[in-house]
């Protein structure tokens, strides 16, 4: 087995000087290499506290998190950012990409952020505009894009750096069902061909029902977590 | 990259980014533009100075800029011989000079009494182009005198008037005399006017006794950049001799000229200020606007340094866009103002005669001055955007995705 994130008993505890919020309280977690698994709970529940915490954008109040094996919860700033750039692909559940770039040019930053050689670039851009479907928006803005295709874009994006997981936090909650759909259909696919690891918050029942493996948090606590069967039949 | 991304973000809020355009013109503007007042008002009293006024140098027995008696003279044939032989002198004027006092009915005054040859001041400082009125000194006609009408004006004096002089002859005894008024002048100089009355050198010469000597021989070059060393040759033939050059003789010229740079400056820094404030206020809104984006940018793995590279280069390339457009006007403003030139008499009346300047003002770029200033204005921009940059930096991704 081949662990990705080591959550070891985070906690986020907000204003704890005056009425304390446990957002997410004491929660260990390990997610695999290969996995796809669903983070889900009613509004409020502290999905999007425990993402961001397991994606370096938010410190724990307690406990550590490990990427890899490397504890990124006591690194400075700047190298967390540097960290985040190389291992960790992000999908927001809006206001993805850079509003004065377009498709090709916000997948391509990351590549030249990392700096990447030219014709590693164009070959990678081409590569996952064909995996998300959008070869013939490769230069169209982000404003003229519909949601779904924003969205598939930014899963090109979080691809583009070759990280160690995606993490998507409600990437569907702005989609249709015909969008959400389709964009499942993709990250499953990435999952499957090229055993990317997928861990999304979600509030949708057909997306829940995809996932191989379901995380429920209540009150920032797991209440449930489900054998990852399906991981199985493909391992 | 980053540099595409700032670029984009120009055109995003167009009037936004026009407004700092503007002001970063307006700032160039108007800070070349007062320099090229002063340039050009400096430039003209140089002009001044030498053309109307002292010369290029100017050549005095040692003893006689400290008491201007008569007997500290110096000899004229030597002097002639010398300043004829030099090829880079244009012309010159030896003159005999004598203080005294000139009484009339409506009271007396201390006076500077200039012998000229009307010629030879005629080339050298172009005193027949102030007559004002009536006629220039002719050597034909005797005992001639030119005043200023700032002169004639306090002692109600008219042309055909005549007037009495006393004065010391080169003995150290009193001695006077009648010249008659054959017309008035004017220069720029207000203060030097009041002072100065002119007269044939030989009629003076006469009156105080010298024959064959002169107090004061001015000198005017052909070029202004041969002056120390025409004036070092002078000297080497006549080290005896007080020779000074136009800086030493107009100190206030000099003085002037060397402090333009000194109040642009201040100027500047002054127009600076104003354009940084409006620079902050206006790139702290963009960042603002834009928290969420920057924190996407963070959180996709763009560093600090880039992200403060981002703001300030924004601000940078609105800079470099304003201040050739503020060049390109001030040039355009200059250019058409250097042909009309400036009446400032109506603002000012008098007040600019009395401190020797020319009522009308040719403005000049001061393009020794126009790096500087651009340098200025990007520096200015640069640190207008250190405050906002600085605020983008403090933004936290997480912070700025939820909204
Ligand atoms: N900055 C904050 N300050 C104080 N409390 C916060 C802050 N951010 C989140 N919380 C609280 O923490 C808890 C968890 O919030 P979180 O956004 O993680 O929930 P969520 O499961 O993502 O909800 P949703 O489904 O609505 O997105 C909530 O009670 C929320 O009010
Ligand atoms: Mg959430």
């Amino acid at each position: 087995m081949n662990t990705v994130i080591d959550a070891h008993n985070i906690s986020k505890v907000y204003n704890p000087d005056t009425i304390p919020v446990y957002a997410v309280n004491n929660v260990h977690l390990h997610i695999e290499r290969g996995e796809f698994t669903a983070i889900v709970g009613p509004s409020g529940s502290g999905k999007t506290t425990l993402l961001n915490m397991l994606g370096g954008l938010d410190a724990p109040t307690e406990g550590y998190v490990e990427i890899n094996g490397v504890n990124i919860t006591k690194m400075p700033a700047n190298k967390l950012i540097d960290f985040r750039l190389h291992n960790i692909g992000f999908v927001f559940q809006a206001f993805n990409l850079i509003p004065v770039l377009t498709a090709r040019e916000n997948v391509e930053f990351i590549m030249l952020l990392q700096k990447r050689p030219r014709e590693e670039r164009d070959h990678r851009v081409r590569e996952l505009f064909a995996a998300v479907g959008l070869v013939d928006k490769l230069n169209v803005r982000p404003a003229q894009l519909s949601g779904g295709q924003q969205q598939r874009v930014a899963v090109a994006r979080a691809l583009a750096s070759k990280p160690q997981f995606i993490l998507a936090d409600e990437p569907t909650a702005n989609l249709d069902s015909h969008s959400a759909a389709t964009l499942l259909d993709i990250m499953e696919k990435l999952n499957r061909d090229e055993n990317m690891t997928f861990l999304f918050s979600t509030h949708d029942q057909r997306v829940i029902d995809r996932a191989r493996r379901v995380i429920t948090l209540v009150d920032g606590r797991i209440a449930s977590d489900t054998a990852p069967t399906s991981t199985k039949i493909h391992a | 990259m980053i540099f595409l991304i700032a670029w984009r973000n120009l055109w995003r809020n167009r009037s936004r980014s026009f407004i700092i355009i503007a002001s970063v013109a307006f700032g160039m503007w108007s800070g070349l533009f007062i320099g090229a007042l002063y340039f050009g008002m400096g430039k003209a009293r140089m002009r001044i100075a030498i053309d109307h006024e002292v010369s290029h140098i100017q050549i005095h027995h040692p003893r006689f800029s400290d008491d201007q008696e008569a007997k500290y003279s110096m000899d004229s044939d030597s002097l002639l011989a010398v300043l004829e032989s030099q090829p880079d002198i244009k012309s010159f004027s030896l003159r005999s000079v004598a203080t005294g006092m000139l009484a009339t009915t409506s009271g007396s005054r201390g006076i500077q009494v200039n012998g000229v040859d009307p010629t030879a001041e005629q080339t050298t400082r172009n005193l027949a182009g102030f007559v004002q009125q009536g006629d220039y000194l002719n050597i034909e006609q005797r005992n001639r005198v030119l005043v200023s009408t700032k002169l004639a004006e306090k002692l109600k004096l008219d042309i055909g008037n005549k007037i009495v002089v006393t004065l010391l002859d080169t003995a150290g005894a009193i001695t006077s005399g009648a010249f008659r008024i054959c017309g008035l002048y004017q220069s720029e100089n207000a203060p030097q006017d009041e002072l100065n009355i002119f007269v044939v050198k030989t009629d003076l010469d006469r009156l105080i006794g010298s024959n064959g000597r002169v107090h004061e021989a001015a000198v005017l070059l052909q070029k202004d950049d041969v002056l120390n060393q025409v004036c070092n040759r002078i000297k080497q033939v006549f080290p005896h001799l007080k020779v000074e050059r136009w800086q030493d003789l107009s100190p206030e010229t000099d003085l002037l000229l060397s402090s333009l740079n000194t109040y642009m400056l201040i100027f500047m820094i002054i127009i600076l200020l104003a354009l940084s404030f409006g620079i902050i206020n206006t790139m702290l809104m963009a960042v603002l606007e834009r928290t969420r984006e920057l924190g996407v940018l963070m959180a996709v793995g763009m560093n600090k340094w880039r992200i403060f590279g981002m703001v300030v280069s924004e601000t940078v390339m609105l800079a470099i866009i304003g201040a050739p457009v503020g060049l390109a006007l001030v040039w355009l403003t200059v250019q058409w103002l250097s042909r009309t030139g400036i009446d400032v008499s109506v603002l000012m009346g008098e007040v600019m005669r009395d401190f020797g300047f020319a009522t009308v003002i040719y403005p000049e770029l001061p393009w020794h001055n126009v790096a500087q200033t651009f340098g200025l204005v990007v520096l200015a921009a640069v640190l207008a955007a250190v405050f906002p940059a600085w605020k983008a930096l403090r933004l936290r991704p997480v912070d700025a995705i939820r909204g």
